[in-house]
């Protein structure tokens, strides 16, 4: 029983960086090697794809990217995914930026998506009006007067001579609104300023750090449903039919948590054994 | 492959595996990975400010080109100005699609004086500006929170524990255990904060029962971050797997050489700066 003990005391006390390199290789490994583990679509992820799938054809939707290049792997699959949705549906896709970074990250996926794979017309099918500066001054400024605050696209072409902006004047206009989140400005000033004061649906796309807080607003039913990180990403490129990155990426996700979860046993089991060492003398 | 791709991902790769090797400890590669990151990020983030909000919206709506009239004092400053910048202001006003909103000159002012922290006789200026930030943004948040946060989660958590339409037991769906859980939870949850009376007896038990809740939520925390942070580990992996490839000239293999050829030989070095001090101290104590 102590050769046993002492074994995990030794697991308990091994350098960090070995645990660094085990958790390299155990997402490396099934990148390389993919497994090809079943993807279950979860009832929250559910609810977006159907409430999507629910709009008239040619729907005003407001697609709003609030991450940067940190978080792409959890953000941007979702973001194609739902643009590959939205086009797929012959939606109107008018694309806000709370964050200066996904101005850019807005760009890459509109250009994969909507010009690459759908050969959409920019300012006819879809608009980039493009990052401004003010976090939840800007949500207001779209919910009482979009032309006020966005006189110019991010081509700098005004928004007076772009086709599919007449008629747009305030939030209410459109008929749902998509957040892809990582944090501040994001998903929650959305359902602040935005959904909670005027009614219009909105779901959201968020990284796995923001579930906890975002969720309560799913469970009252201030939004639609929620993409849940990676595998809310993966999730809903399986509703759509069309695998993507968040695909690719499940494989490794699913073995590094087993790992990390027999790390976290090892590591108690050590502790407690230490402790009731400690406590014998 | 266009040269400025492969470059691309040469920059890329060493980025990333010189922000990872802070793993091993503080070296140079972190430093010049972090310092690139911080300097990069203001630059972008004030160029990006700037040409999207400031000059489209506050100067274009004090200097619109619709109103564009050379004899104004406004006008005469603008062209003046013009000279030294005329990127930012063309020629003939700007054309952003305003009208002219002298109130515009107010934030001019107050953006000013918040610059002006940066002198240290005049930084009580900035105050002003920062009082106008902070009042603005308590009323905007304050709506926000009560309306959202508070009446909205209220009503969420208002459920009824005697609808007997749902079912008794179901994990995702609403159920009446589930409805059960939400009061229990909401109820401990808050009585856990109330320090006015002894935590003991009954109070005792429920603020028991409701820290459990809370443990069991930041748990779910600590699952959702691990989660996040195995995401972005993926990401990062994907792009090294990608850049090892023949079309990017094998970057991932040489920048990962490199790097540990290099932290292997500034270990080796300061394993013996380390080691010399202490053997010419026993030499000195063996001669004595």
């Amino acid at each position: 029983m102590s050769k046993l003990e002492n074994t995990f005391l030794k697991i308990g006390s091994v350098d960090r960086r070995w645990i660094f390199i085990i958790i390299a290789f155990v997402v490396i490994i099934p990148l390389l090697v993919p497994i090809g583990m079943p993807i279950r679509a979860t009832d929250t992820s559910k609810d977006v794809y159907d409430a999507i799938e629910s709009l008239p054809k040619g729907s005003k939707f407001l697609l709003s990217i609030e991450y940067s290049p940190s978080t792409k792997p959890e953000n941007h699959p979702m973001a194609i995914s739902i643009l590959r949705h939205l086009f797929r549906n012959e939606h109107m896709v008018y694309v806000t930026c709370l964050w200066p970074d996904g101005q850019f990250m807005a760009q890459d996926a509109l250009s994969q998506v909507a010009k690459g794979e759908f050969g959409k017309i920019y300012g006819k099918d879809y608009v980039l009006l493009g990052y401004r500066p003010g976090g939840e001054a800007v949500v207001k400024g779209i919910v009482s007067n979009i032309r006020k605050l966005y006189s110019v696209d991010s081509r700098q072409t005004k928004v007076d001579e772009i086709p599919m902006m007449d008629g747009i004047t305030n939030f209410e206009d459109f008929a749902f609104l998509f957040s892809v989140s990582a944090g501040y400005p994001g998903t929650i000033e959305w359902v602040q300023y935005a959904a909670d004061p005027t009614g219009v649906p909105m779901s959201s796309g968020v990284t796995s750090i923001q579930v906890n807080e975002v969720m309560p607003y799913v469970q009252s039913g201030q939004m639609v449903g929620v993409l849940a990180g990676m595998p809310g990403a993966a999730e809903y490129e399986a509703l759509i039919g069309d695998k993507g990155t968040a695909t690719s990426g499940m494989d490794a996700q699913s073995i590094a948590h087993l790992v990390i979860v027999l790390f976290i046993v090892l590591g108690n089991t050590a502790y407690f054994i230490e402790r009731r060492k400690a406590k014998k003398y | 492959m266009e040269s400025s791709a492969v470059l691309g991902g040469w920059v890329a790769t060493f980025l990333t595996i010189a922000i990872f090797s802070y793993l091993y400890k503080d070296n140079p590669f972190y430093k010049i990975a972090e310092h690139l990151f911080v300097g990069i990020s203001a630059g972008y983030l004030f160029s990006l400010g700037f040409w999207t909000q400031l000059q489209p919206n506050l100067f274009g709506r004090l200097f619109p080109a619709k109103h564009y009239d050379p004899d104004t004092i406004i006008y005469s400053i603008y062209n003046v100005l013009s000279i030294f910048f005329s990127s930012i202001f063309p020629e003939g006003g700007i054309d952003k699609g305003h009208d002219q909103h002298l109130i515009y000159l107010l934030p001019l002012v107050l953006g000013i004086m918040m610059l002006l922290s940066l002198v240290p006789s005049l930084s009580w200026m900035a105050r002003w500006g920062i009082a106008y930030i902070v009042g603005m943004a308590a009323g905007l948040r304050a709506y926000g929170y009560l309306s959202s946060n508070v009446i909205g989660q209220i009503k969420g958590t208002a459920v009824n524990l005697f609808d007997f339409s749902l079912p008794v037991f179901s994990i995702s769906s609403p159920s009446i255990f589930n409805n059960i859980i939400i009061i229990t939870g909401t109820i401990t949850g808050l009585l856990y904060f109330y320090f006015s009376k002894e935590h003991k007896g009954a109070l005792g038990t429920a603020t028991k029962i409701g820290i459990n809740f809370l443990m069991i939520s930041f748990g779910a925390s600590f699952g959702f971050a691990v989660m996040g942070r195995i995401s972005l580990l993926i990401g990062r992996f994907t792009d090294l797997i990608k850049f090892s490839g023949a079309d990017y000239n094998y970057a991932t293999f040489w920048v990962l050489f490199s790097v540990i050829v290099f932290l292997a030989y500034a270990a080796f070095k300061d394993k013996n700066r380390n080691n010399s001090p202490n053997d010419i101290q026993e030499y000195s104590l063996e001669e004595e």
